[in-house]
């Protein structure tokens, strides 16, 4: 009888694991991962717990499941279905990349070094800069074509977002994918 | 900004206010002073927080710092997220509309088939003659301005200045005398000089067989109102 029940438990949690496995890791919208809403739907009340069986599946791969709070909506003040969870869960790297390998999957270490400048800037900003001053910021070390070019990368990356006043703010891939207190702590420690 | 004394003086002249409209004000500017002890604590949280940093010491760092060092500092605080791309069920209506829009491989290659112009033929010298390009006539032509350059240099006794013999009775005769001028120089008929600011030409008796090797390439502008 006992054995029954945990085999009925293990493949509950087996088939709810497959189920949000396949939330997280395929892209269906702009955005990967999913919300808060689509794991209760699919998965269940208990999806906390599913996913936390799931971080510790994926921490041996060194992946971790993150959940990242997403800036309340227009749909979210209308009262949409949307705005009731606005948490959004990813995989993301447990671990960090080495430059060797950042150049495997496709980034340049210019293109990288303009990134870590631009958060950087940005965060100093309290999250807001206008884009003027940003591209003057890269252009200093980048020079004016590359700079114009590389604030439109990140923009479509979703690394950065800007608004119609032409402000710059951090966008939703880099509140999931970096870690900004280390960031700025390694900025301020690093040797010129 | 001094939140207290803003405070105080409302405290101060509170007792005597005495409409409704006064209260009123002293509400909104109360409603005010909270917005800034509110920007003021989000200010004093984040400079206490390890994200602080001063925008210059930041613009300094990353002009003094080396993008592969700035890379490695990025890296150390990157976990990019992992996704796979799939087709989305929007994808695949674009493609099946696309697909039924799309024209027979046949038809394609028939709207690029550009028509084909006559192609490039040969010509005789007779025709570059009547053309006036090559052939006896243009040689006739050159030895006509020839002649006519030496007989003017005899009734003048001295350099034909370069315009005067130039000119034509229309802009289109001028150009096609300068240009035959220019092979008279070039086959050594003449001489182009400078006198000054004048340009001279002195004919030569017969061509010269001599190459000039101080020879040099001098372009003229025929002004339109010549």
């Amino acid at each position: 009888m006992i054995l029954e029940t945990e085999t009925q438990a293990k493949s509950f949690y087996s088939d709810k694991l497959k189920r949000a496995v396949h939330l997280l890791l395929f892209r269906r919208g702009k955005i990967p991962g999913a919300r808060e809403w689509e794991f209760k739907e699919k998965v269940g009340k208990n999806y906390e717990r599913v996913l936390a069986q799931l971080n510790e599946l994926l921490s041996e791969l060194d992946l971790e499941v993150k959940k990242v709070a997403e800036p309340r909506t227009e749909t979210a003040a209308e009262g949409g279905r949307a705005g009731l969870e606005e948490a959004r869960y990813f995989v993301a790297l447990k671990g960090t990349l080495g430059v060797k390998e950042a150049k495997m999957i496709g980034w340049r270490i210019d293109n990288l070094a303009a990134l870590s400048a631009s958060v950087a800037y940005l965060v100093s900003k309290q999250g807001k800069a206008g884009r003027e001053d940003l591209e003057k910021l890269l252009a200093q070390k980048f020079g004016r074509w590359k700079a114009l070019t590389l604030v439109d990368i990140f923009l479509r990356s979703g690394y950065l977002e800007e608004d119609d006043a032409g402000t710059m703010s951090l966008g939703w891939r880099t509140r999931s994918e970096i870690d900004l207190r280390a960031l700025m702590t390694k900025m301020a420690e690093a040797k010129v | 900004m001094d939140v207290k004394l803003g405070v105080e003086t409302l405290r101060q002249y509170y007792p005597v206010w005495e409409t409704f409209e006064d209260h009123c004000l002293d509400a909104h500017t109360i409603n005010r002073l909270s917005e800034v002890v509110r920007l003021q604590n989000t200010q004093l949280k984040f400079q206490s927080s390890a994200l602080y940093a001063d925008p210059e010491f930041i613009a300094r760092k990353v002009e003094r710092m080396s993008e592969k060092r700035l890379a490695e500092v990025f890296l150390q605080s990157w976990h990019p997220v992992t996704e796979l791309e799939q087709l989305t069920d929007g994808v695949v209506s674009d493609a099946l509309d696309y697909w039924n829009v799309l024209l027979p491989i046949s038809e394609r290659w028939k709207r690029r088939d550009y028509p084909q112009g006559k192609l490039p033929e040969t010509t005789n010298s007779d025709t570059l003659a009547e053309l006036g390009i090559q052939g006896k006539e243009f040689g006739k032509q050159l030895i006509d301005l020839w002649n006519d350059l030496r007989q003017l240099y005899n009734v003048e006794k001295k350099p034909v200045d370069y315009w005067k013999f130039v000119k034509g009775s229309s802009y289109q005769e001028t150009v096609q005398r300068a240009y035959h001028v220019s092979f008279l120089v070039t086959y050594g008929y003449a001489t182009l000089q400078t006198d000054g600011d004048q340009m001279v030409l002195v004919p030569n008796d017969a061509p010269s067989e001599k190459t000039n090797s101080g020879a040099v390439s001098f372009p003229v502008a025929i002004p339109r109102g010549l």
